[in-house]
């Protein structure tokens, strides 16, 4: 099954080493508007380490990104962001001594209207409203005030507010690393949800998660890593979830003379 | 409503906010007590105040800019350094522009040379900030080891240009008309540091500029996720810590009419504990304007206090010492 529209994201050829680690060998996705792909591979795969080089978190030391078939800068976050791409990453990327509102907007904050806003002044109370409608949005009932420093939330409260940045400033593209790590059944079945309307709006989504049952539920395409490399980009009907365990560990014995990092 | 169910940590982050309000409790028990103390209530004689007023001016503003670089979690020891280097060149530059003093002892060009010597200090101190701000980002060197390096530099420079010696021959206008006047009975460098303080609030507490500060002070890492510039954020607290110790040393000069090279041994260290005292956390992520605003008075009304009453002032150091202790100690207990 191809797809000859262009992606809203492609990366080719993607390589990081740390020190002696290959941590990514050969990373390749794509990704197409209005598209859910879950990235999935064992614990040390490099899925964290091949989003943060689409996010700009990591400057790969090869490889190419590209968003609706332009090339993005590789290794800035920001012009990451100004391409269109959000990400939850792995260990959330908060300022715990931020609110929640101040975290929700930051780098994106609102300016007053008028002459104070060209000053420089934000919008405190916009920005404040603005935080409670997408906490809401996410079902997110047990968080009392978004002027709580978010040092001060439960871990999952803390990662909904981390879905609630990405999807909320996403032009083209959603990456969530194990989004739904912290959380509870009812919450993650919102963040399911949230994905989900996200797609519908017509982004593309990136999900990291070992969660293989959700997985399957909400994803378009599986793309299966291995050892640093992506081993299989498959179509997600009909796929058994033994099929993509076999494929993660890669129990077919030829696969085994790869060997292990070192 | 559900009730509030305020986590322990919050609880302690509500006092750090409320910092200013305990340190001014304390600010006016100190008054409080040297006035019943001092004969005849001197202590709350116009002058004495005004001079608690002129000698806090400077303070403050080396206070104010350190805020910005404790709460983005970074340390500034130069500014007291800057201060020195700013006022050695701002005298040197008063005393060439100034022209030839007629016999009556009034400079042609006073009024001239002062301003240009103001921008200059002003300037000086901002290029020290921004050399500060480049060494910590592009070095990746901790920022302790940078302004202890600059500090030396800075002391130095100071030294070289003027050959040790303080500057004299500044025209006396810049104490008359500046230094030692008042407006409403407030020392007017005081009136120029309480508006530049006011305007370091709004940037801090309203600007995308001051949150920034903060988020990296609370986490590098978090706030460049967030797609924070962190480069660019750190630069700018340091500019302004020199900015601030620059317009500091032309209230030096404006203040004694001369340098005081050797006179600022001192001053950082009571300027960050003014900070820490007033609220701002040593580990960044949390800093108050106000608080390090009034917490400046702390050192300023315990020498004056001291003088008054007949104890050494030597006992200031001490007292200073021991509050900065438990100040830090509070801020510990607040997390992190
Ligand atoms: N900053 C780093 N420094 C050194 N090694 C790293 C770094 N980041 C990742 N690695 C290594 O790279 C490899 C891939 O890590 P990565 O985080 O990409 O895995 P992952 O697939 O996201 O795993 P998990 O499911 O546990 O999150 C691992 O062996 C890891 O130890
Ligand atoms: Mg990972």
């Amino acid at each position: 099954m191809t797809d000859r529209r262009t992606p809203a994201l492609r990366a080719s050829g993607l390589a990081k080493s740390f020190g002696h680690v290959q941590a990514l060998r050969q990373g390749e996705l794509t990704v197409h508007a209005g598209e859910v792909v879950a990235l999935v591979g064992d614990n040390g795969a490099g899925k964290s380490t091949l989003i943060s080089c689409v996010s700009g978190a990591l400057l790969p030391d090869a490889g190419e990104v590209s968003v609706d078939g332009r090339p993005m800068p590789l290794g800035s976050i920001r012009a990451a962001m100004e391409h269109g791409i959000a990400t939850v990453y792995q260990g959330l990327a908060m300022a715990p001594d931020l609110s929640v509102a101040e975290n929700l907007f930051l780098s994106c904050e609102l300016r007053r209207p008028g002459l104070l806003g060209r000053l420089g002044l934000l919008d405190k109370k916009a920005m404040r409203e603005r935080a409670w409608q997408l906490m809401d949005g996410l079902g997110i009932t047990t968080l009392q005030d978004v002027t709580l420093p978010v040092g001060d939330l439960s871990g999952g409260q803390r990662q909904v507010v981390a879905v609630a940045r990405a999807v909320s400033r996403a032009g083209r593209l959603v990456i969530m690393d194990e989004p739904t790590a912290a959380l509870g059944a009812r919450q993650s079945q919102m963040v399911i949800e949230t994905i989900k309307a996200t797609r519908d709006r017509g982004l593309g989504v990136v999900l990291i998660s070992h969660d293989l049952p959700r997985v399957l539920e909400v994803a378009d395409r599986i793309v299966i890593m291995r050892l640093g490399r992506v081993v299989a980009d498959l179509a997600a009907s009909g796929l058994k979830i033994g099929q993509i365990v076999a494929l993660m560990l890669g129990e077919r014995d030829n696969d085994r003379e790869e060997g292990l990092p070192a | 409503m559900t009730t509030l169910r305020i986590p322990a940590r919050s609880r302690l982050g509500g006092l750090a906010r409320s910092t200013p309000a305990y340190i001014t409790v304390a600010l006016v028990a100190l008054v409080v007590i040297f006035s019943l103390i001092s004969p005849e209530w001197r202590f709350l004689d116009a002058t004495n105040l005004q001079a608690i007023g002129r000698n806090s001016a400077g303070l403050v503003l080396l206070a104010v800019g350190l805020t910005f670089v404790l709460g983005a979690g970074h340390i500034d020891l130069s500014v007291g350094a800057t201060l020195v280097l700013s006022s050695v060149v701002a005298g040197t530059v008063a005393v060439r522009l100034a022209g030839e003093p007629s016999a009556s002892g009034t400079f042609p060009n006073a009024g001239l040379a002062i301003v240009i010597a103001a921008l200059a200090a002003v300037v000086v101190g901002g290029v020290a900030g921004l050399i500060n701000g480049v060494l910590v980002t592009r070095l990746k060197v901790n920022s302790f080891v940078v302004t202890l390096g600059t500090m030396g530099v800075a002391t130095g420079a100071a030294q070289v240009l003027t050959n040790g010696a303080n500057v004299a021959g500044i025209p006396p206008a810049v104490q008359t008309s500046f230094g030692l006047n008042t407006v409403a009975g407030i020392p007017l460098p005081l009136v120029l540091a309480v508006v530049v303080s006011l305007l370091a609030g709004v940037v801090l507490t309203q600007t995308s500029a001051g949150r920034h500060a903060l988020a990296i002070g609370s986490s590098a890492d978090g706030a460049m996720r967030a797609g924070v510039n962190v480069q660019r954020s750190t630069i700018v607290v340091f500019v302004i810590a020199g900015l601030m110790a620059g317009l500091a040393g032309f209230l030096d000069i404006s203040r004694f009419g001369t340098t005081a090279i050797s006179g600022h041994s001192t001053t950082m260290l009571q300027a960050l504990s003014a900070v820490i005292i007033g609220g701002t956390s040593l580990f960044g992520g949390r800093a108050s304007v106000p608080g390090s605003v009034i917490a400046t008075f702390i050192p300023t009304v315990l020498l004056a206090g001291f003088v008054m009453v007949g104890v050494s002032s030597f006992y200031q150091n001490i007292a200073i010492g021991v509050v900065l202790i438990i100040a830090v100690w509070l801020d510990q207990m607040r997390g992190k």
